[in-house]
């Protein structure tokens, strides 16, 4: 376990790198956007994919004709160039039913091409199969999408998995048990190691982003916060941030630090969550009972400070929405962390818990990075990516962050990264509380001195790593595309890796409680 | 786990007396709203109607039918009317047959 204090210098290849598209210079912003021609695009996508510390953070679509004339679709890849601060957008205008594969080149868009497929009726080229991932079995031409049906529905998920030998296939879920969330898995297994594994979250699939299609950002904003219930401040800043970029507004300092803290309230409590669920997995209902007394005394923490026990309605457009009560966080915080941090140390002295947690549900850094997961997995692994510190929104340039980071990559280096941003957040806190000072910490939308723009990018580090949304307004402020891309996005394609490797049957439900994801900010 | 036994006792009983005795923490969870029929009017109504993302309100001629089955206690009807709603702070929805859940207001506020 060590902590990274990461460098504020810029990558001295960047100008260079954008000198290639015919660019001068990355201007001033934190968002550089490239058009590039989809001829071009496979080019552009070796190039940058070589950059150090390039790592794509997200692939996505928009535009294209739900009558399924041919429109044209724009395809968009974000990247996140984390020594540079900057994320680089490329768009590629797609005229034809097909665009370069990218992930031969970038594993971790094979998600998103099947999902564009879906959605767009785009597909790579090459002929490669793709996955179902969001639209059930017998979703027709009818179903609502984003753009227009594809020629042919997508394969399912499990068709290319060959069960023989004396491996056969356990169907497990999707309702599972009292409380959580549905979930199909495919358990390919020969008795109790796992040889193979399948997922299925279509069974939560909302269609958030098509429904929030024609809403001012205002009203979509509460469909935002609700994608995901346990990531409603992060995914709630990253929306909030895209809206504000693309309108020029800029909220005032004090809503700033109300969000901060409400951002790290919310790692506090899921943490102590991801606590509880180890133990639970583990069958250690005492340590359970402790994290939960923990959980609990942190959600009423937030219900005293911000009003809402899982912090609905703290970020608005523009600012905050919720007053922050800073005597209750004063007050009640030290000794609501207090019982997670006594649970933890007890539970870092139990053997036979550390035994179920160790070299269980190994992911290396190289799978992280290819598969591009953030967070606490990814930081379990050595990757030091965290856009508190990477990519920093006011306030958090201000407080120097120690990102914590560990190098097995088993459940137990998740579970320590846990404990250890637990700790930095009390401390950020604290810190952003002080500096915390004025009344008033709303600014009321469209009282900013921004002017209109078309769209912007933004970002938060979620409990579960890092957020992105991505909005298009058109002239009367309406959305016209919104892009929702939660952590839990990111890291469901790396959890059957760790299952794969060399775990048995029981170990599952102690990967799932590690990597804390949610299968409602993937099926959005 | 002589260490976790040991934890438990010096801990004591975290759990609160519900429901014998209120539980005090009650009191910070968001409830379904109460109404005000004296100021609600069909206009009223049919706005509260339109911002209910959950459809547990809807007008049916001078009455207002509020599911509270259907409520998530999400807020929004009390921003939209602050004047025609409050907190119930009731969270104890349990009810023998879903009918009971449906309640019908009378719209007894004089137009505007």
């Amino acid at each position: 376990m060590t902590a990274v204090q990461p460098g504020l210098a810029s990558g001295p290849g960047l100008r260079e790198l954008l000198a290639g598209f015919g660019q001068d210079g990355a201007g001033g912003g934190p968002v550089i956007t490239l058009s590039v021609p989809a001829a071009d695009l496979e080019d552009a996508v070796r190039r940058i994919a070589a950059y150090p510390g390039a790592r794509l953070a997200d692939v996505f679509a928009s535009g294209g004709s739900p009558a399924g004339d041919g429109g044209p679709v724009t395809l968009r890849l974000v990247w996140g160039l984390d020594a540079d601060r900057r994320y680089l957008i490329t768009e590629s205008l797609v005229e034809g039913d097909s665009y370069p594969s990218l992930s031969a080149i970038a594993p971790a868009a094979f998600a998103e091409e099947c999902e564009i497929y879906e959605q767009f009726g785009i597909r790579p080229a090459g002929g490669r199969p793709l996955n179902r991932v969001a639209l059930p079995p017998g979703a027709g031409p009818d179903w609502p999408r984003l753009g227009r049906a594809p020629a042919e529905p997508p394969r399912d998920v499990h068709a290319p998995h060959h069960v023989g030998g004396h491996a056969f296939e356990f169907p497990f879920g999707p309702v599972r048990q009292v409380a959580v969330e549905s979930l199909y898995y495919g358990l390919v297994t020969s008795g109790e190691e796992l040889v193979d594994l399948y997922l299925f979250t279509w069974h939560k699939h909302r269609g958030v982003e098509w429904r929030l299609r024609g809403m001012t950002p205002g009203e979509a904003l509460f469909y935002v916060e609700r994608t995901e219930g346990l990531g409603a401040v992060g995914n709630s800043w990253a929306f909030a941030a895209a809206v504000e970029a693309a309108l020029g507004l800029e909220p005032p300092p004090q809503a700033m630090t109300a969000r901060a803290i409400a951002l790290e309230l919310e790692r506090l409590y899921n943490h102590a969550a991801a606590t509880a669920a180890l133990c639970q997995s583990t069958g250690l209902v005492i340590g359970q009972a402790a994290a939960e007394i923990a959980l609990e005394r942190l959600l009423r923490v937030n219900a005293a400070v911000f009003g809402h026990r899982y912090l609905f309605g703290v970020v608005d457009i523009g600012g905050t929405r919720a007053d922050l009560d800073a005597a209750a966080l004063r007050s009640d915080l030290p000794g609501a962390y207090g019982e997670l941090e006594r649970a933890a140390e007890a539970l870092m002295s139990t053997n036979s818990f550390l035994d179920r947690l160790e070299a269980t549900g190994i992911l290396t850094e190289e799978a992280a990075r290819r598969l591009g997961l953030v967070g606490p997995v990814a930081r379990a692994t050595g990757v030091a990516a965290d856009t508190r510190a990477d990519h920093p929104a006011w306030p958090y340039g201000e407080f120097p962050l120690a990102v914590a980071v560990a190098d097995t990559g088993d459940v137990l280096a998740r579970f320590r990264v846990m404990l250890v941003e637990a700790a930095e957040s009390v401390r950020l806190i604290g810190e952003i509380g002080r500096a915390a000072a004025g009344p008033g910490l709303a600014l009321p939308p469209g009282a900013g001195p921004g002017q209109p723009a078309s769209s912007g990018l933004g970002w938060a580090e979620s409990s579960r790593g890092e957020a992105l949304a991505w909005v298009a307004l058109d002239g009367s402020g309406r959305i016209t595309r919104a892009r929702l891309r939660p952590a839990a996005v990111r890291n469901w394609r790396g959890f059957d890796d760790a299952c794969r490797s060399q775990n048995v049957f029981t170990d599952i439900p102690i990967i799932e409680a590690s990597f804390w994801l949610t299968v409602a900010g993937t099926a959005r | 786990m002589p260490l976790w036994t040991l934890r438990g006792l010096r801990r004591g009983v975290v759990t609160t007396r519900y429901p014998a005795r209120p539980d005090a923490s009650a009191q910070l969870l968001p409830t379904p709203p109460a109404f005000r029929p004296e100021v609600l009017t069909p206009r009223l109504a049919d706005r509260l109607a339109a911002v209910c993302p959950s459809r547990a309100l809807a007008r049916d001629g001078d009455m207002l039918v509020f599911d509270v089955g259907a409520c998530t206690a999400c807020g929004r009807c009390r921003a939209e009317a602050p004047e025609a709603t409050a907190a119930s702070g009731e969270f104890e929805l349990a009810a023998t047959a879903r009918a009971y859940l449906v309640k019908r207001i009378p719209l007894g506020g004089r137009p505007a």
